[in-house]
């Protein structure tokens, strides 16, 4: 598969669908966001990554449970997929490599 | 939006409907579901949280922000995404797309078809939309009035010695003797004309026409919004002036105009007290300066005074009625006026015959309907309107049946397309759609360049028309709508035939290459052509009929000559400078002879009518005669010659009591040998003003008004009328002598020079008749080349059919010619049959139209001969082109084709 570059909605989004315990549809996903960004989302957005996700292979999606207040609708639940896993992963090392490579005199300086 | 739900339901807390049903139509139903239930549970979460409003407001947000591509794209038949949708189900619109596409490369392939198809439709909308404009605007005259039903204009009808009086004003007192007595009406006002003013201001003095004297209510009866000074006190006092905006600018710029005096030529100082808006182009009258009624005599005689006279009746009150109580009027009023002005009582009076009564117009149909003596303005005709309705809708079948032809022509050549379509699936509704879609498609092609080429005729039609539109009259939603509705009807009509006769092909037949299209159903094209040449062939011969008139008047001898005159205008202004500034002319090397001339029989002229009375044994006749006074030059200067007797002359001191006769004049009164005869004028009335005259000579008739009345008597009174002088001029160098006299004129007075020449004012005389001959002719040839555009089409088409006949026919012997006559008299059966039906048509219609001259052509044989010649001669060379491309094509060519 070739190399895909994750935007910043999307790697956010795919680390919320990863981190919660079960599928997840939108709503949970964009509060989670919110809560954890202090940004606000609209759903539109929410539901435009997923489903790229999904066209990328990282997430996979399966139709669930329907509730009263939704009027009936189903959701669409999402899971992470294996591949989502290792760009996740990939990710992390690219960014845990960039972090060592900071000297750490030049942090201490700044002050911080 | 918003309130108006949450009122409706004030229980359930829902999300707005607009909202949910906007955001159902727009997203995608494979991702709808999902969406929405999220949005729904937000917003439920939300009214928790924040409160209904804040919620359903930011479920709008969140909605809106759905309303990005990516949502509205449909699904595709994707094999990976089969789980959403098992069957794939092509949208309406992707079919449609389909149809466009196919329509588009299939006007492109046939780019001549297309071409010729677009500009016949074009060219004929947009003379439509052009008509139509025109129309729409002689229509809506005097419609904007708030109260335009309920304004009768009252007019005087009277009948003497068995001769109609038609008077578009009525008595001076009538208006007022009406409102006192009829409870109906709800308001009177009068109008009066006193000619053009010489307005002088500060130094500058400007002639001004367009002067009128109202009744201070007249604002309030009209709808002629003030900008400045009290609506209905403006003009109550004598000597006050109202100025329309473009005239207070004119005279005074941006000053306040309220209060500042003009003088108005022998009238005196006139104060300003008000402003209003400028008078509607489609108004009967057209005004720039309003005097008080009061500044002007009116007269209290009824028999000799008179006012344009408007009466606004209540609501719901009959018009008939106001008839029968002013009718009384002539018992009342008139009676004692009978005796003065006729010397009978009424009773005798009306048993000779003679009448009077009040007519009633309505204000409405004045502009369209009225022609009486001394209206305002010169109207128009009802008649021209309908005439270029007619053409209009003409135009416009011609160019429906052009595009049917080419349309069925142009997609003879798709049967395999339909074949095809029809074995893949296609049902016959879809293949109609189709087939219309594309002819609406070309049909809007022809309105965007229709509206091109009305862009681009516009300046030229209004000089023609004589009106003054802007594109923004046709740009506006009335008459864009109307014209995108038009051409949707004429798209569905015109695109229905080939779209039915297509659709129902069998596929069988057609793929089997057995295809000799059942289009040879040629008895259908072959009526829409003859129609076509009957409307053609129509307008050439009114074409012909109009410009012969036209030719006719032009060139009639009119009884005077008009070639070399020179009129000079306002020649009053001079006062007792007048004579010594006349000899003064007469001395120029170039001027023959010089004349006061201010009646004169074209353009402006002073007006004089007098009842005359004719002694005859012991019976008085009395008749109402047109009269002009002249001096001794007169006759000499325009040319117009004595039949008996002798002219005035300036060493007779007894011609003050003298007279001449026309010839109609002589042949009215009833004399045998006029010269010396008697005849005595009846004045206002009174005693003073009746005169006795000698008559000394008799003048050729000539044509002192147009030539759509007979000449009327007229009687020529010694007094020359200085408002204007007549040069007879012999001169190529006509510039020169102009400034020569514009030096003098200069010398002797401030007030503007003017002038004008006589040929060129009898000319104007018939700008109307002109006018309708121009646009007819013009209209004739653009009907004329939508037919050929269509002839040309068919014929290739035909030709087209017939090429394999055409190749069996010339390896069978036949020649060029033979090809070419045999490809030809089928049209020219054609145009036959058409010249035939056209030909009474046209000829009743023309001589309806000659009715209204009293000197007029007949309708001759040949207008009808030359007419049908030119159609055979525009369609053989339109079709020849195509036959001879036929004829001279090699058999081996035509016959392989199998």
């Amino acid at each position: 598969m070739k190399k895909t570059v994750l935007g910043e909605l999307e790697e956010l989004v795919l680390l919320v669908v990863a981190a919660s315990a079960e599928d997840v549809y939108g709503v949970p996903v964009m509060e989670q966001l919110q809560q954890q960004t202090g940004r606000s989302f609209t759903i539109s957005a929410v539901h435009t990554t997923l489903y790229r996700l999904e066209e990328k292979g990282y997430l996979s999606s399966s139709v669930g449970g329907a509730t009263a207040e939704r009027g009936g609708r189903s959701k669409r639940l999402f899971s992470l997929t294996t591949e989502g896993g290792k760009v996740l992963l990939e990710i992390q090392r690219m960014r845990t490599r960039l972090w060592e490579a900071i000297p750490q005199a030049k942090l201490q300086l700044l002050g911080l | 939006m918003l309130k108006k739900t949450s009122s409706s339901q004030p229980d359930r807390q829902s999300p707005p409907r607009w909202a949910d049903r906007l955001l159902e139509w727009f997203v995608a139903p494979h991702l709808l579901e999902y969406v929405q239930g999220d949005l729904h549970e937000t917003f439920y979460k939300q009214v928790d949280q924040v409160g209904i409003g804040r919620a359903r407001r930011s479920y709008i947000w969140a909605v809106l922000n759905c309303l990005t591509p990516f949502f509205a794209k449909r699904q595709r038949p994707d094999p990976s995404r089969i789980h959403y949708n098992k069957y794939p189900k092509p949208l309406f619109s992707d079919m449609l797309l389909n149809y466009l596409t196919i329509a588009l490369r299939n006007l492109w392939r046939h780019k001549a078809f297309t071409a010729i198809n677009i500009v016949g439709l074009a060219v004929g909308l947009a003379t439509c939309l052009l008509i139509v404009l025109y129309v729409l605007h002689e229509l809506s005259y005097d419609r904007y009035h708030a109260d335009a039903n309920r304004i009768y204009r009252m007019t005087l009808y009277g009948r003497m010695d068995n001769k109609d009086i038609n008077l578009a004003y009525t008595s001076g007192p009538a208006g007022q003797a009406l409102l006192k007595e009829c409870p109906g009406v709800e308001a009177v006002t009068r109008l009066r004309r006193e000619g053009a003013f010489l307005v002088k201001y500060n130094d500058r003095i400007i002639k001004e026409e367009n002067v009128a004297f109202v009744d201070s209510n007249f604002f309030s009866v009209f709808n002629l919004p003030m900008l400045k000074g009290h609506r209905v006190r403006a003009l109550v006092e004598p000597n006050t002036l109202v100025l329309t905006e473009t005239m207070a600018r004119k005279y005074f710029g941006q000053t306040d105009p309220i209060g500042k005096t003009l003088s108005m030529g022998n009238l005196g100082l006139f104060r300003i007290t008000g402003v209003c808006e400028d008078v509607p182009s489609n108004t009967h009258f057209h005004y720039d300066v309003f005097g008080s009624l009061q500044s002007v005599k009116t007269g209290s005689k009824w028999f000799a005074s008179g006012a344009y006279t408007y009466v606004r009746l209540r609501e719901g009150y009959p018009i008939q009625q106001v008839e029968a109580i002013s009718n009384g009027f002539v018992r009342k009023y008139m009676a004692s006026e009978v005796q003065e002005f006729f010397g009978m009582t009424l009773p005798e009076f009306l048993q000779k015959g003679n009448r009077f009564s009040f007519v009633f117009q309505p204000l409405t149909s004045i502009h369209l309907q009225s022609n009486l003596d001394d209206e305002l303005e010169a109207n128009s005709d009802i008649k021209y309107v309908y005439i270029f309705s007619v053409i209009a809708l003409f135009i416009l079948l011609l160019a429906c049946i052009n595009f049917m032809n080419l349309s069925t022509v142009g997609s003879a050549g798709r049967s395999k397309e339909v074949g095809i379509r029809k074995v893949l699936g296609s049902v016959r509704m879809q293949l109609v759609s189709q087939f219309l879609a594309e002819s609406v498609l070309l049909t809007f092609l022809a309105l965007v360049l229709a509206m091109g080429l009305v862009l681009l005729l516009l300046p030229g039609f209004n000089e023609l028309a004589g009106k003054q539109f802007t594109f923004s009259a046709i740009a506006n939603v009335k008459m864009l709508g109307g014209a995108v509705l038009a051409c949707l009807m004429v798209g569905l009509l015109a695109g229905s035939y080939p779209a039915f006769v297509l659709s129902s092909f069998k596929p069988i037949t057609v793929l089997n290459g057995r295809m000799q299209v059942s289009l040879r159903s040629g008895w259908f094209r072959n009526a829409l052509v003859t129609v076509q040449f009957v409307v053609s062939i129509g307008m050439i011969i009114a074409t012909i009929a109009a410009n012969q008139q036209l030719q006719f008047m032009q060139n009639k001898k009119v009884g005077f000559d008009k070639e070399q005159v020179l009129v000079l205008h306002d020649t009053q202004v001079l006062g007792p400078k007048l004579s010594a500034f006349k000899a003064e002319l007469a001395k120029l090397a170039s001027v023959v002879q010089v004349s006061k001339a201010g009646f004169l029989p074209a353009g402006s002229s002073s007006q004089s009518v007098d009842g005359i009375q004719i002694q005859d044994g012991t019976r008085i006749g009395t008749y109402r005669t047109k009269s002009y006074f002249v001096d001794d030059d007169y006759l000499s200067t325009l040319g117009i010659r004595l039949a008996q007797g002798r002219n005035f002359s300036k060493d007779s001191p007894a011609d003050n009591s003298a007279v001449l006769l026309n010839e109609a004049a002589v042949r009215t009164y009833g004399f045998k040998n006029p010269i010396g005869k008697q005849l005595s004028t009846v004045g206002d009335g009174t005693e003073g003003s009746k005169r006795t005259y000698t008559i000394i000579g008799v003048v050729k008739d000539f044509h002192f008004e147009s030539m759509h009345q007979p000449i009327a008597p007229l009687l020529l009174f010694y007094g020359g009328d200085s408002g204007q002088l007549a040069l007879r001029i012999r001169t190529d160098d006509i510039p020169s002598l102009l400034t020569n006299i514009e030096q003098r004129w200069k010398a002797d007075t401030d007030n503007p020079f003017a002038y004008s020449f006589l040929n060129d004012r009898f000319n104007t005389m018939y700008r109307s008749d002109q006018r309708i001959g121009q646009l007819v002719s013009i209209f004739a040839g653009l009907a004329v080349l939508i037919a050929c555009l269509g002839l040309f089409g068919l014929a290739a088409f035909t030709t087209h059919q017939r090429t394999k006949e055409i190749g069996v026919r010339k390896v069978l012997g036949a020649s060029v010619a033979s090809i070419v006559t045999l490809l030809l008299t089928n049209y020219l059966k054609l145009i036959l049959v058409a010249l035939l039906i056209a030909s009474p048509i046209a000829g009743y219609v023309m001589s309806e139209w000659l009715r209204d001259f009293a000197y007029k052509i007949e309708m001759e044989w040949w207008f009808f001969a030359l007419a049908g010649g030119l159609a055979v001669a525009v369609a053989v060379l339109t079709v020849s082109y195509q036959a001879i491309k036929a004829a001279l094509g090699n058999p081996v060519k035509s016959l392989r084709t199998e």
